[in-house]
This record gives C-alpha cells, sequence and structure tokens, in this order.
C-alpha cells in the first residue's frame, strides 16, 4: 500500500470535527486551531470551505489530511494565522536546535513507512546532511613581489641550507655526511698546526704549519685532497642540480615565474660554488688564521706570506671555477646525478691518468694539458710559487688550456639550460 | 560595460626554421575562463611559450595584461600563474616547501611565502596532506600542488595546461571545481588548454581554437554552438530514402545509422522533413532540437578545416595522423 493510499486522519485534535458537523458546532472555529502542528504536512485544501464559516459542510474535505497545500486560505480566519506563524517558528527552532540522531538519518535516507516523519527532526536533517567539512575560500593576496635580487637570493638560499636544514634543496643524505667529513678533513693540517703550538716542537711545526708548499698542498695537493676530497665534493654537488630538474620537470617551476636562464645558472653556480668555497677556501683561512693565533704571529709574518696565502686563495677559487663549470656542463647534458659525478670524476681522474702513463711512457708531458687537475696544479704552482714539476712547457700554456675547459664547459651549460622548457621536455 | 581585455595579439607568427608554428594570429581574450583547444602541433605550446615572453615572436606583437609579450616577459611571468602540464615538483620536497619555494622564486618574502603556501594548499584541499613529500601524493594531489603554486601570488591570469589530465572521476570533479571557484569567487581569469572537451565546457565561457598555427574558431562556446543548430531525427523504415530526398531538397543532413541530424538553417525545416518522409513513407519516431556539445563543435569545425574524423579523440590520440596531414604532399601528408 502506498504512502498516498494510507491516509489516516490527522492526530490532532482539528480533524476531530464532526462530520457532518452543524453550524453551530463550526462556530468556534477553535477546533480549527490544533492544526499547528500539522505544517509540514503543506496540502490542507479542504480548509478553503472552512472561509464561509456558516455552512460548514465543506469541512468534509478536510479528512485527506494529507495534501494539505495551502494554509493561505485560512488568513481570513485569525487564530489560523496565528497558528501558522507559531509553527513556522516551531519549525524554525527545531532547525536550528534539533540534534542529528541515527534515526533522523535513517529516515531522510529512506523516509518512514508511514509517512509522518517528524517534523524537526527532519528540518533539523535538512540543515546538516550535506556534510561539508571543507569550504573552499579563495583568500587574495594584495603584497608587493620583490626584485630581481630577492629571486636570486631564493636559489641561492634554497640549495645552500638544503645542506644544513629541512625545507630546502633536498640533498641526500650521504652527501651532507660526505660534505662534513671532508669539512673536517680539510681542517687537519689547522689541527696539526694546533697541535703543533700546544706541543712546541719545531719539527712537527715545520710538517704542518703555514708555510709555501703547505699552503699550495692545502688548496691543490693531489693526494688526498684532489683524488679523495673535492672531485667528490664537486661530483656530489653537481651531480643533480640541473639534471633532476630536467628529470622532475621543475625547470618549469623556475621559468615559468620571473626567472631568466642567466639567473638561473647563475644562482645554481654560485651555490655549487660557495659549499666548495667552505670546504676548500674557508678551511684555506682558518688553517692560515690558526697559525697566526696559535704561534702569536705578528704583522711581518703576515706581510710575508699574505701573498703566498693569496696565490693559494686564488688557486682554489680557480679549483672550484673548474670543477664546477665542467660537472654542472655535464649535468645539462643529463637527466639524473649518477652520470655528471661520475663523468666529472672520469674527467679529473681519468686524464691525469692518462697524462701520467704517456709521461712514463713517452717522457712526453704535453698530455698534461687535457688534465684539468695538472692545468690548476701547474698555474697553483706559479701563483703559490713553489717548486714546479712540470717543466716541459710554460704555466701560461696550462692558463689557457683552463680557460677553453671553462669555455668549453660554460657554453654547452648555457646551450643546454636554454633548451630546457617550460611546457615540456 | 566593455569586458576588459587579458590577452591581445595581432598578427603574431612564430617559425621555427621554415616551420610555421603560428600564423598571423589575431586573439582577443577577455577576462574570466577561455578553452584553448587544438589538436596535437596546433601551435598550443608555442602560443604559450610566446604569451609567457619565454620565445620571441617572429613577427607580430600582443600585448598580456597590458604588457608586451616581446619586451615584458618578466613582468607577464609575475603577473600570471602557470601550471604546467607535466611534472614539475620535486618529489622530494614536502608539498609546503614546494609551494613555498614557488613563491619565493616569484620574489615573495620567505615568510610571506609561507603563509601563502598554507593558504593555497588549504584552497586546492591539501590542507592536512602538507606535510607529506610529493612522492606519496597521488596524481590528483600532485595536480593540486601545481595549482597552488600557480596561485600562490595571487595571480590575475592562471594559464592551466591540461589540469585534469590523467585524474580520476572524484579528482578531476574536484580540480572542475577549483578553477571554477577561482573565476566566479575569487574573480581571476584562467586560460585552460585542454583535451577534455567536458571540463573545458563546464569552466570556461569562452574557447580559442587553434588549428596548424591559425586561429581556427574563437568566441562564446555558447554562440558558437548556436552555429551548428541542428534537428536530430530517428528514423524507422526508408532511412536512406529519406536521406536522399532530404539531400535533394538541399538540406545539409548527417547520419550515422537511423539517427540522422539536419543543419537547422529555416524555420520551415521540420515540415520540409516530414513531408520528405511523407513522401517516401519513411517513420520518424523522434524528433528534436539536437543541443550540440562543444566536442560536436569542435568535429564540425575540424570537419570543415579538412579533417576526416570521428571523434577529437582520432585528433588528440593519434598525433602522428594529424602530423601527416601537416606534412607537405611528397612527405605524404595533405599540406601543399
Amino acid at each position: 500500500m502506498s504512502e498516498d493510499e494510507e491516509i489516516t486522519p490527522h492526530p490532532l485534535p482539528l480533524p476531530q470535527l464532526p462530520i457532518p458537523l452543524t453550524p453551530q458546532q463550526v462556530q468556534p472555529v477553535h477546533p480549527v486551531q490544533p492544526v499547528q502542528p500539522i505544517q509540514p504536512v503543506q496540502p490542507v485544501q479542504p480548509v478553503q470551505p472552512v472561509q464561509p464559516v456558516q455552512p460548514i459542510q465543506p469541512v468534509q474535505p478536510v479528512q485527506p489530511v494529507h495534501p494539505v497545500q495551502p494554509v493561505q486560505p485560512i488568513q481570513p480566519v485569525q487564530p489560523v494565522q496565528q497558528m501558522q506563524q507559531e509553527a513556522t517558528e516551531e519549525i524554525q527552532m527545531a532547525t536550528a536546535e534539533a540534534p542529528v540522531t541515527g534515526q533522523a538519518r535513517m529516515d531522510t535516507a529512506w523516509g518512514s513507512s508511514e509517512g509522518d516523519e517528524d517534523i524537526s527532526e527532519m528540518a533539523s536533517i535538512g540543515q546538516n546532511d550535506t556534510g561539508e567539512i571543507f569550504k573552499q575560500n579563495y583568500e587574495p593576496w594584495r603584497g608587493e613581489l620583490n626584485p630581481r635580487w630577492m629571486r636570486n637570493w631564493a636559489i641561492l638560499r634554497h640549495h645552500i641550507l638544503g645542506i644544513f636544514k629541512k625545507g630546502h634543496r633536498p640533498w641526500g643524505i650521504p652527501t651532507r655526511i660526505f660534505l662534513v667529513l671532508v669539512f673536517f678533513a680539510s681542517l687537519s693540517d689547522a689541527g696539526l698546526t694546533l697541535l703543533a703550538s700546544l706541543i712546541g716542537d719545531s719539527e712537527f711545526h715545520g710538517w704542518w704549519g703555514v708555510n709555501r708548499d703547505n699552503l699550495y698542498g692545502h688548496v691543490l695537493g693531489f693526494f688526498p685532497r684532489n683524488v679523495m676530497y673535492y672531485p667528490i665534493v664537486a661530483a656530489l654537488l653537481v651531480g643533480g642540480v640541473i639534471s633532476e630538474d630536467r628529470l622532475h620537470g621543475t625547470s618549469a617551476l623556475y621559468f615559468s615565474r620571473p626567472i631568466n636562464r642567466f639567473d638561473y645558472i647563475g644562482m645554481k653556480y654560485a651555490s655549487v660554488a660557495f659549499i666548495q668555497a667552505i670546504i676548500i677556501i674557508f678551511t684555506l683561512f682558518l688553517y692560515y688564521l690558526t697559525e697566526i693565533i696559535a704561534f702569536g704571529r705578528g704583522w711581518a709574518w703576515i706581510v710575508d706570506t699574505f701573498p703566498i696565502f693569496l696565490g693559494a686563495l686564488m688557486g682554489g677559487v680557480l679549483l672550484i671555477i673548474t670543477y664546477t663549470s665542467i660537472g654542472l656542463a655535464l649535468s645539462s647534458v643529463s637527466k639524473g646525478k649518477f652520470f655528471p659525478g661520475i663523468g666529472l670524476l672520469a674527467i679529473i681522474l681519468g686524464t691525469k691518468t692518462l697524462a701520467i702513463i704517456v709521461k712514463n711512457l713517452f717522457e712526453r708531458e704535453i698530455l698534461y694539458l687535457l688534465s684539468p687537475y695538472d692545468c690548476l696544479a701547474h698555474v697553483g704552482q706559479t701563483l703559490v710559487r713553489t717548486q714546479p714539476t712540470y717543466d716541459q712547457y710554460s704555466w701560461t700554456w696550462s692558463l689557457a688550456s683552463l680557460i677553453v675547459m671553462n669555455a668549453i664547459a660554460l657554453y654547452v651549460l648555457s646551450s643546454r639550460v636554454s633548451s630546457m622548457e617550460v611546457t615540456r621536455e | 560595460m566593455e569586458p576588459e581585455r587579458i590577452i591581445q595579439t595581432q598578427d603574431l607568427s612564430k617559425f621555427y626554421g621554415p616551420h610555421m608554428a603560428l600564423e598571423n594570429l589575431n586573439l582577443d581574450i577577455k577576462k574570466g575562463a577561455t578553452g584553448l583547444l587544438g589538436p596535437n602541433g596546433a601551435g598550443k605550446s608555442t602560443f604559450l611559450k610566446t604569451i609567457l615572453g619565454l620565445i620571441q615572436a617572429t613577427s607580430g606583437e600582443g600585448t598580456v595584461l597590458g604588457h608586451d609579450i616581446r619586451t615584458e616577459g618578466a613582468a607577464i611571468r609575475s603577473r600570471i600563474g602557470y601550471m604546467p602540464e607535466y611534472d614539475a615538483l620535486n618529489p622530494d620536497m614536502d608539498a609546503i616547501n614546494q609551494v613555498r619555494y614557488s613563491g619565493e622564486l616569484l620574489g615573495m618574502n620567505p615568510i610571506v611565502a609561507l603563509q601563502r603556501a598554507h593558504a593555497s594548499l588549504q584552497y586546492v584541499g591539501l590542507g592536512e596532506q602538507r606535510y607529506r613529500e610529493i612522492k606519496s601524493f597521488s596524481t590528483g594531489m600532485k595536480q593540486a600542488t601545481k595549482l597552488a603554486c600557480a596561485i600562490i601570488h595571487d595571480p590575475e591570469l592562471i594559464i592551466a595546461d591540461e589540469p585534469s589530465n590523467g585524474l580520476d572521476s572524484s579528482a578531476r570533479e574536484f580540480m572542475i571545481d577549483t578553477l571554477i571557484n577561482t573565476v566566479k569567487q575569487g574573480n581571476r581569469s584562467v586560460l585552460m588548454a585542454s583535451h577534455l572537451m567536458d571540463d573545458v565546457e563546464r569552466v570556461c565561457d569562452d574557447i580559442v581554437l587553434l588549428h596548424k598555427g591559425k586561429l581556427a574558431a574563437q568566441g562564446r562556446i555558447e554562440d558558437l554552438k548556436a552555429i551548428d543548430r541542428e534537428i536530430e531525427i530517428h528514423v524507422w523504415g526508408g532511412a536512406s530514402k529519406l536521406e536522399a530526398a532530404m539531400i535533394q531538397r538541399g538540406m545539409r543532413v548527417r547520419r550515422e545509422g537511423r539517427v540522422m541530424r539536419i543543419t537547422h538553417e529555416s524555420e520551415e525545416l521540420t515540415s520540409e522533413i516530414l513531408l520528405c518522409a511523407s513522401q517516401v513513407g519513411a517513420q520518424i519516431r523522434r524528433m528534436h532540437e539536437y543541443e550540440a556539445s562543444l566536442e560536436d563543435l569542435f568535429l564540425v569545425i575540424m570537419e570543415n578545416l579538412g579533417y576526416d574524423v570521428k571523434s577529437s579523440e582520432d585528433l588528440f590520440k593519434h598525433p602522428i595522423h594529424a602530423r601527416k596531414v601537416d606534412a607537405p604532399g611528397h612527405m605524404g601528408g595533405g599540406a601543399s
């Protein structure tokens, strides 16, 4: 049986009027008042005939209760209006306060079988069944963007701070550990100088203290620094700096912003170079400073040795520039950090090995011009004025070779970066 | 009042050597949501790169938000938010820092960028996942993160390249609703390049259709659809005869089995169809005005341009086919 067919008389007093009613009985409109609670059940068409008041026969239609649509016609009868108003208030109260129960939810979903749902529950469900937890609000921003230097600083900061803290460029844990180890290993000469000052052994100080050979060795000594420390540091740093932007598509993040290719390369280059500088040049400075402080060196000593320190420092700068240029060029032509890292080590150590073999077999040093390390060492020996180990050609050839190497690397780097896409790779 | 123009181009052309990527493009895109459509190789990517100021146009000129695309690329990119089609996120970073960094790259102060990153991620529905690493995100979450990166500085124009690509239905719904909300509630403009016609139709009021580097159609979707008004009839018996009779009477008929669509060109069309049917003894069991979808419109335009396609899928899923058409005749293509 459908709900429409099973129409029971309304439980409220309203329909209790005897049928047929006499006009006298109908007179007191009161019996109609109880209709209040019915409000939800809109259609009460039959009420229309009540208007004339006197001949109450028309009240018959009240029986069906169900569609009680327009309570409007009742308007003329004052008390009914009042009822309507009260009912409206009641619904509002129910809407605002009625709790949502499991039963109410079930009724909302399936409806009660009798069709006589409780108004208050219906109303409260109507308000709560959206289940809206997340409200999407667009928040405008009226701030101003900072100029170019701030954007460049953001790139530099992102890469450098990534070594020390989370939330910036995620360098790998092995890379971070290795950098820390190399940093302390690079300070070994400073530590030994300090030790020499503590034990007061001049021979020991002669081995480790600041002098021409040791300053050169701090930056350009082959073993262990240019076998185990600096090339590996450079390889770990340059490996993914550009190649991973290509791999992950993060180049689009840069180039869809007001960042040009020059700034992009410049800041990547500067950040890699800066981290190497901390390990190579900052430790050189600490080494020199330790000697001054530990042995109480005066101005005369500083004036004597400072040019040598500057020469070593320039050698270190050349080393950082060369390793960074070659490494970033390799990074720009690949999509991953393995190839650039291994490639850089192969170039630095492979050419050196090849040049040594050729020299030993044929007593020709010319192949050293292909080795970045040997060119750096040759120029560095000149700058620091240590005993030269390259006899067959002038240091200017090594300098020229370095310039050519850097030029080729920067050309490859710039051309590859300029081909990086925003839309797709 | 005349609506504000956000992108205007005049005779914009771009050649890559002998290959023409854009040819005399005259566009006038107004504030609001606009769809950028076109088959592969139509010049959409070139157009986007040109208006971003990343590549120089060979000739012609244009402005984006009042900035010259030839000389003020950086200013344009400061005022727009670009959401790339492909992955553009570092998988090892968490979402909040990735979005913050994208704000810093625009020149935002780091503290402000962090605040805005929170707001943006909340807006795109990733408020609870913002500290998760991006590599743990689903495709939908990655798309949402890219959108957050694009809107962090509250840009006036958001260029969304295939924003709903590869998303499941719920993620797609959310992305579309978010874009609609950005336009309606945020009062921002969206230029949306997409292959999904339904999405474009839901988000955008206007479309720009490119084909072989040229402008094939531009305007309000509703207006463009009205060009292609048709009456659809379902015929039982004598369909071929009816088709022939209607064609003979000068009607333009498209037929797929027993369903025919006749271009609605005159007010008497329905009576003429019925007349034809009575003459050939065919039964018309259903007749109604056919409301074209954007996909239908797209197909009609492409057919007019000489493509033989059954659906937009044909064009979008088989770029080789499209390129073959573009190729010169001696290489097997249709171009002269």
